[in-house]
């Protein structure tokens, strides 16, 4: 039990860490929105996971009670990050930021 | 209290304080600014006071950022500087924050440390309200017992000091003739809303959710952190949401501004008139305990519990009502209505 708990949450902080670099180093908009959507969701989720876990040590109603709350947190998660991000990146695409390629953009 | 977490914490506020004066783009600064209230957020959360957490994550973190970007939208982005006179008014600026802060440093020399048990305000009020209060009011709830019971006058007061900001907004922005006298930017136009089906879908589904969230934050205000205040904005925010994603009109259809007015007045009178049923009833103001005469089934200490719940209902709906009323005054420039 302990183990997955462990396992659960540093995969979770892997992740963030992941998002964070994302968010730095990826070179547009678009691309850093994509590292901090799917990275935040995931991590979230599966720290969310690892809580649930963790109260499950004692095994009554109130801990039931906790574990339910803390699903739902991860259901509205779920559903508000993903969505914000796209309202965010749509926002951007619809005030024309160009996309970053490889080539050099032509001087015109 | 993890000093290491505090420490970090701070030093984060800190930054966040310096960030949100120093940036040039008020966008930025607003959302900075929210970052620094969620920060005190967390930072109330480790210190144990969950109440004063949970409405600075709604208030501050929440609503307030979204004012903010709604002013911004409306008015500009940058920061206009004044090109005289700036040096001598930093100077001065800069020597009134040194001194409030000498002392400020020097009058918490004299405090008593954090949490101590001898300190003046742990040895007469507080052990009262930590043994008593269940046994007064059956509210596990130390804080809501406080807020709206031992100390219901100042709660009362708060809800008033609402309402009256929520006036000086209609009364600053509202714009009710189409002339105006003074030069006014011309409002932005509220368009349909930018027809976008997930943000749309997202927001329809999450609404009810919401609102029955913060139905169970003002009932359950009395066994968790909770109450009126933080349930209150959060229905609020729910409209706002809708407004957001799917067009103002269509808020101002649901809450138009006479019943938003009128709701804002209800919750202040439904406060009030609880306070003044005491007194009919031959107690003093805002002693719910002698709401058990009219109460059915109700001994002294539950009716105090039910006249708290009855005055978190009218705090929540008067701030739920001023929030929203702000926010349409502030997005549609004052005109409340987009086709005049």
């Amino acid at each position: 039990m302990d183990i997955i708990i462990v396992l659960l949450s540093v995969s979770g902080l892997i992740f963030f860490f992941a998002t964070t670099v994302g968010l730095l180093r990826f070179p547009d908009f678009y691309s850093r929105m994509h590292a901090a959507g799917k990275g935040d969701t995931l991590s979230s989720l599966i720290m969310l996971m690892a809580l649930v876990l963790y109260n499950f040590h004692e095994f009554n109603l109130a801990s039931l009670l906790v574990a339910a709350k803390i699903l739902l947190i991860g259901v509205f998660i779920f559903m508000a990050s993903p969505t914000a991000t796209h309202a965010i990146i749509d926002a951007g695409y619809e005030s024309d930021i160009q996309p970053w390629t490889k080539e050099p953009e032509e001087e015109s | 209290m993890i000093w290491q977490l505090d420490l970090s914490i701070l030093s984060l506020i800190v930054v966040c304080a310096f960030a949100t004066i120093m940036v040039k783009d008020l966008l930025s600064a607003a959302i900075i600014f929210g970052a620094y209230s969620f920060l005190m957020c967390l930072l109330w959360t480790e210190m144990g006071a969950v109440d004063v957490a949970f409405t600075e994550a709604s208030v501050g973190a929440g609503v307030s950022t979204v004012l903010f970007i709604a002013a911004v939208h409306q008015t500009t982005r940058r920061v206009g500087f004044r090109k005289s006179g700036r040096g001598l008014s930093k100077a001065i600026g800069l020597m009134a924050a040194l001194l409030t802060g000498l002392v400020l440093l020097i009058a918490e020399m004299d405090f008593p440390d954090f949490a101590s048990p001898f300190s003046p305000a742990s040895l007469h009020l507080s052990p009262y309200y930590i043994t008593q209060t269940l046994h007064d009011t059956n509210v596990p709830n130390i804080v809501t017992s406080v807020l709206a019971d031992y100390r219901g006058f100042d709660t009362m007061f708060e809800t008033a000091v609402i309402f009256t900001a929520g006036l000086a907004v209609i009364a600053i922005l509202r714009r009710y003739k189409k002339d105006d006298r003074c030069e006014l930017p011309a409002p932005y136009i509220i368009s349909e809303g930018y027809p976008d089906t997930i943000i749309r879908f997202v927001a329809r589904q999450l609404v009810p959710f919401i609102q029955l969230f913060a139905l169970y934050v003002v009932a359950h205000g009395h066994h968790s952190p909770g109450g009126g205040f933080q349930g209150g904005v959060i229905i609020g925010a729910s409209f706002i949401l809708l407004a957001i994603s799917y067009d103002t009109k269509m808020i101002i259809g649901l809450m138009s501004e006479r019943s938003n007015i009128l709701l804002g007045n209800i919750g202040v009178l439904i406060y009030a008139g609880i306070g003044f049923l005491c007194l009919l009833l031959g107690a003093n103001f805002l002693d719910y305990s002698v709401l058990s005469k009219i109460l059915p089934a109700t001994d002294k200490v539950m009716a105090r519990s039910h006249g708290m719940l009855g005055i978190e209902i009218g705090v929540a709906i008067a701030v739920m009502a001023i929030v929203i009323s702000i926010y349409i005054n502030i997005i549609s420039c004052g005109k409340y209505k987009n086709e005049e």
